[in-house]
């Protein structure tokens, strides 16, 4: 063994073994994703007195907007906060001019509204860019709008929304509100407000609180979906979406809101077979492609010709099992099995 | 009048963003479908089909055979390491016929030349002892290789094959967030990896050729293929019985690069799960036909594209190099060189990962080429153990013939087997070459992603390296 | 259309000496002084690098995989006297401008407005291709359809019937292989009599809209062939706005759309073109 050098006299491999384990642990603790100490420090940061102020006055136009009222709790409970901490929001707000308070109720102005609904389309606008321009997961897209919400600057909402050719709802099915504060709600019900037999439209799916949404997209629910009601008790909700059978829980079910529609209104034929189902040398014929496939990865597959009415042939599988090559339009493609899960195949026998 | 166009134009886009909110969302999907009916109505006017299939399709049933369950894999191995096979014997000769006409008769012929026309010692030392000998050293070990490597995996790509490796391994790769198409430019990092960053453009999705350019640097560079096997065959092949010593190195450098493939799927699993969690991600890999390859052309072109246009850069960033290397040894002060100065101020950072400070040093100035590390840590350890009777002179970098006496000579530097394997370690992870960073910078465009890509390998290589000397120094009794 | 603007495409030309290139002059990178600029298009792996080497004397590299060409090659031939700037395109399989390529390649026809525009295509693979090749019509009416891989399709049995393709489009189509060189000579006639004018090109922009989307669009065409009477690609722009694309209506905005009309062009401004784009 070469001796260490005389700078490190003290030198010790177990003491430098431990050192080391020592500084790595502590790197982790700091930058571990999420909970680390600067993750943390991040998210504590955010809780700073103008974001409250802005969660409230959000806070405030969307009770409005559905025609609730707000109380100091109910205020509190949405931000996450005590009650001490929503009164000192509340009298910042309303010597700021932004909120007054009549009959004993808390009320937007018409500059609080404003600013409000500038806060709802910074959200809304940024989980449409997610949704349409990045490749964060659907769950993932309202805590990160929560976030910029508050960072985005006027002009850089609007750049944003012109990079996305002005949308109009977010993915959710939620209207964005126009620079000028124009708002058309949705004007859909809870679901579990239809009777029994009742076709509706999905309209809006609320992505708060988190877990509950999850369990929404979880099901392959999606705004502008036609379902129809099956029954109805304490316990569930159970509905037929897409051809297949589903429940919620009343609670989970609550945060849908959906549109009457005619009793026979054409329900989305169910879907097909989905492509992965399809044997290699077998060939089916493209359906629909389903919404929840959006953005790049939806154009990508109209690109490659893969379209209502196409033919498509299984060629073979890679031996590790994904992806699975098809021809389409006398081409030879490979599409993971997370990409074909969304086109689905006419059923065998059906010609239309 | 200006004017008034302006407003007549913003009236239509304003009308445009009305019309929107009719129309609805899936605009695109019509207007796809209605482009793809039309296309479809003209195709099937003109083309004219053949009545019957053909008794045997060629794709088809090569196809079955390059992606099936059974001869995929076999297949690939092959392939690859008859590729791999090809440029390692082919390159032998070559490069030794290249060292001794450009190491071994033309440089002392030019120090000969200057020395007749008067020069003084510092200008040919600056210039032929460093610039012209690390361009010479980085040409001789690199163009031969590559000539070959490069020629054989066009051929395989113009056939039409690589798409199917990409089809086979898209699972491995799809599991570390990454594109099957990594695959390949990983393949080619093999080769080289400022080439291997070049090819990660095949990858269209921006997440994954990040990834791909980012990890590219985990497979073993052809410049680094030479370290790994001098290292390996004095230190760990020692330690096995002489009949197994070749097999034991050998198994060694295939380990190393097996573990770099492995890093490289990890840190992309990593990566593709925090810092590019959000990027955008599509994947399409089209099979493309069989093509029968053109051999000239193939030639021709990778031999421009690829082999000549790597080596330029190679020798662009070398020449300095050598500069620089030729200065340090031999610019000196207080009565040592600058370059004993800095390896004495580093040999503790050294010891402590289980190298020295003529390695780190060695690292530091021989960033622009691989190739030129084991000659310059050479020359440094003689210069720093002041041995007599080796070596080229101060400042000139050199080989030995005789890996026995590269041995002796690195043992006097105070060498152990740790020292060896955390080389091999440290050779496999660190910063990339610079022409690799170059490329990685113009690629990608970024100067963040560059910096990410360029300090990753080398944080892991400290913790690597450091980590294992602990542990064996515990292990083997020290002090 | 009129069936004299079809180039001679017939199977003699398959035969004609592939070295012996009647008023080819490549000119590789040498691209000052150009009359004429050119621009490639194609769908990924459908051999334009290789027609762009044939014409220019480069040798790009070319390979069997979709996706070679990242950025715009540029390069120069001289054909019957008049030099031509050969613009490579990056192989894209639409032009919507959703990746950076088919933002460089839409961008490049829609405002760089080249002369020509060789649309290359798959002879094997014609209905995906002609899904490019219908949106480049969209664009511009100066196009020459390059029916590439014709050794392919022949190997696969498959004819195409070019003369009724070349009607249903309504530009030119000529038939190449051009890894072998063949119909390389027919190619640049072809290119010649559209940048010359000689032959006219009157796209069928033949695709229907959907009943969901005509009123809508026709209102904006309306709009905008009374803005801009010169605006060579109404229907494709109202289409553009209508899906929101913001380059399209700040290019409106700032007067980078139309552009110099044809006519403006051939007087002699073209000058001013080509001194944007370079």
């Amino acid at each position: 063994m070469s001796p260490a050098p005389a700078s490190l006299t003290t030198y010790d491999p177990l003491t430098a073994l431990a050192a080391g384990l020592a500084s790595l642990a502590l790197l982790a603790w700091l930058f571990w994703p999420r909970r680390g100490l600067l993750a943390v420090w991040k998210r504590f940061r955010r809780a700073s007195a103008r974001v409250l102020k802005e969660d409230a006055l959000k806070h405030l136009c969307k009770v409005e907007i559905s025609g609730g009222s707000v109380s100091l709790t109910s205020l509190a409970g949405a931000l996450q906060s005590s009650q001490n901490t929503a009164a000192a929001v509340i009298a910042e707000l309303q010597d700021a001019g932004l909120i007054e308070a009549r009959e004993g109720a808390l009320r937007l102005t018409a500059e609080g509204r404003r600013y409000g609904l500038g806060i709802i389309r910074a959200h809304r606008i940024w989980e449409r860019h997610l949704a349409e321009q990045t490749g964060v997961a659907e769950a993932d897209w309202h805590e990160l709008a929560e976030r910029e919400e508050h960072r985005l600057s006027a002009d850089q909402t609007e750049a944003l929304a012109a990079s996305l050719g002005h949308p109009t709802h977010d993915p959710h099915g939620d209207p964005i509100p126009t620079p000028d504060g124009e708002f058309v709600p949705h004007g859909g019900q809870p679901l579990g407000t239809f009777p029994v037999g009742q076709r509706v439209r999905v309209v809006h799916i609320e992505d708060e609180p988190e877990s509950l949404y999850e369990q929404i997209v979880a099901e392959g629910i999606y705004p502008g979906q036609v379902i129809e009601l099956t029954g109805m008790t304490n316990h569930s909700v159970g509905f037929l979406a897409d051809g297949r059978p589903r429940q919620l829980t009343p609670v989970v079910a609550a945060n849908i809101s959906a549109d009457l529609l005619a009793r026979d209104a054409a329900i989305g034929a169910p879907p097909g077979p989905a492509l992965p189902t399809l044997p290699p040398g077998e060939e089916g014929v493209v359906q629909l492609i389903s919404p929840l496939c959006r953005g790049a990865e939806r154009r990508r597959l109209l690109d490659l010709g893969v379209l209502p009415g196409t033919r498509i042939r299984a060629e073979m599988r890679s031996p590790g099992g994904d992806p699975t090559a098809y021809r389409v339009r006398d081409s030879l493609i490979a599409l993971r099995r997370d990409q074909a899960r969304h086109v689905h195949l006419r059923p065998a026998g059906t010609t239309a | 009048m200006n004017r008034s166009t302006t407003t007549d134009v913003d009236r239509l886009l304003q009308r445009a963003r009305d019309l929107r909110w009719q129309v609805g969302g899936s605009l695109h999907d019509h207007m796809a479908e209605a482009i793809y009916a039309e296309a479809a109505r003209v195709a099937d006017r003109a083309v004219t089909r053949p009545g019957q299939q053909p008794r045997f399709d060629w794709d088809r049933t090569l196809d079955r055979i390059v992606t099936s369950r059974l001869w995929g894999f076999p297949l690939m191995l092959l392939l690859f390491a008859s590729v791999f096979w090809i440029t390692i014997v082919g390159a032998n000769f070559p490069s030794r016929w290249l060292a001794s006409l450009l190491v071994d008769t033309l440089h002392p012929a030019l120090k000969q030349l200057a020395a007749g026309l008067g020069s003084p010692g510092w200008l040919s030392g600056l210039l032929l002892d460093g610039a012209y000998l690390a361009t010479a050293w980085v040409v001789s070990v690199m163009l031969p290789p590559m000539a070959i490597f490069f020629p054989l995996f066009t051929m395989l790509e113009d056939f039409g094959y690589l798409p199917r490796v990409a089809f086979n391994l898209d699972r491995l790769f799809q599991r570390a967030g990454a594109h099957g198409k990594q695959s390949l430019s990983m393949m080619m990092g093999f080769g080289c990896n400022a080439a291997g960053v070049v090819a990660t453009r095949i990858i269209d999705s921006p997440r994954e050729r990040l990834i791909a350019m980012i990890t590219n640097n985990f497979a073993l560079c052809n410049g680094r293929w030479p370290t790994q096997i001098l290292i390996a065959s004095i230190f760990i092949g020692a330690t096995a019985p002489p009949v197994l010593a070749g097999l034991v190195s050998a198994a060694a450098v295939v380990g190393v690069a097996l573990f770099g493939v492995v890093l490289s799927l990890v840190t992309s699993w990593g990566l593709s799960r925090t810092v590019l969690r959000g990027a955008v991600s599509t994947f399409s890999l089209e099979l493309p036909p069989y093509r029968p390859p053109r051999l000239l052309q193939t030639l021709y072109t990778s031999l421009i594209d690829r082999t000549l246009y790597v080596l330029w850069r190679a020798i662009v960033f070398a020449a300095p190099a050598g500069v620089v290397i030729w200065l340090v040894a031999n610019v000196s002060f207080g009565g040592s060189s600058l370059a004993e100065h800095i390896i004495r101020w580093l040999d503790p950072v050294g010891f402590l990962i289980g190298l020295n400070g003529v390695i780190l040093l060695a690292y530091i100035i021989a960033i622009p080429a691989n190739e030129i590390v084991i000659p310059t840590v050479l020359m440094l350890t003689v210069l720093t153990a002041r041995l007599t009777g080796v070596g080229e002179g101060t400042g000139v970098m050199f080989e030995l013939e005789d890996a026995n006496h590269t041995r002796t000579l690195l043992l006097a530097g105070g060498w152990t087997v740790l020292t060896g394997v955390n080389l091999m370690l440290f050779s496999l992870l660190h910063n990339p070459c610079s022409t690799t960073i170059y490329t990685i910078y113009r690629e990608s465009g970024s100067v963040k992603w560059t910096v990410v890509a360029a300090l990753l390998p080398l944080a892991m290589g400290l913790v690597a390296t450091f980590f294992v000397a602990q542990v064996w120094r515990l292990v083997a009794g020290f002090g | 259309m009129n069936p004299t603007s079809t180039p001679p495409t017939s199977p003699a030309c398959a035969t004609c000496p592939v070295h012996n290139l009647a008023g080819l002059k490549r000119l590789g990178v040498d691209m000052a002084d150009w009359d004429y600029v050119v621009a490639l298009a194609g769908n990924p792996n459908v051999g334009k690098s290789t027609v762009f080497n044939n014409l220019t004397g480069l040798r790009q590299h070319t390979g069997n995989w979709p996706g070679k060409t990242v950025t715009r090659a540029e390069g120069g031939f001289e054909y019957a006297g008049r030099r031509h700037k050969l613009v490579d395109l990056p192989g894209t399989y639409s032009l919507l401008a959703t990746s950076t390529d088919e933002e460089v390649a839409r961008d490049f026809l829609l405002f760089g407005r080249p002369d020509v525009t060789i649309a290359v295509v798959d002879a094997t693979r014609l209905e995906r291709n002609l899904n490019l090749v219908l949106q480049v019509l969209e664009i511009t009416e100066r196009v020459v359809v390059c029916l590439n891989l014709l050794d392919q399709a022949r190997r696969l049995g498959i004819e195409i019937d070019d003369r009724r393709l070349a009607r249903d489009l309504g530009v030119p189509v000529v038939r190449t292989a051009a890894r072998y060189g063949e119909g390389t000579q027919a190619l640049l006639q072809a290119v010649d009599e559209v940048a010359t004018g000689r032959a006219a090109c009157r796209p069928r922009r033949v695709f229907e809209e959907p009943p969901v989307l005509k009123q809508a669009l026709n209102s904006l065409v309306t709009e905008l062939t009374r803005l801009h009477p010169d605006l060579p690609n109404p229907r494709w722009v109202a289409w553009r706005l209508l899906d929101g694309d913001q380059r399209i209506a700040e290019a409106l905005r700032d007067g980078e759309l139309p552009g110099p009309s044809a006519t403006a062009r051939q007087a002699g401004a073209a000058a001013a073109v080509r001194g944007s784009n370079s």
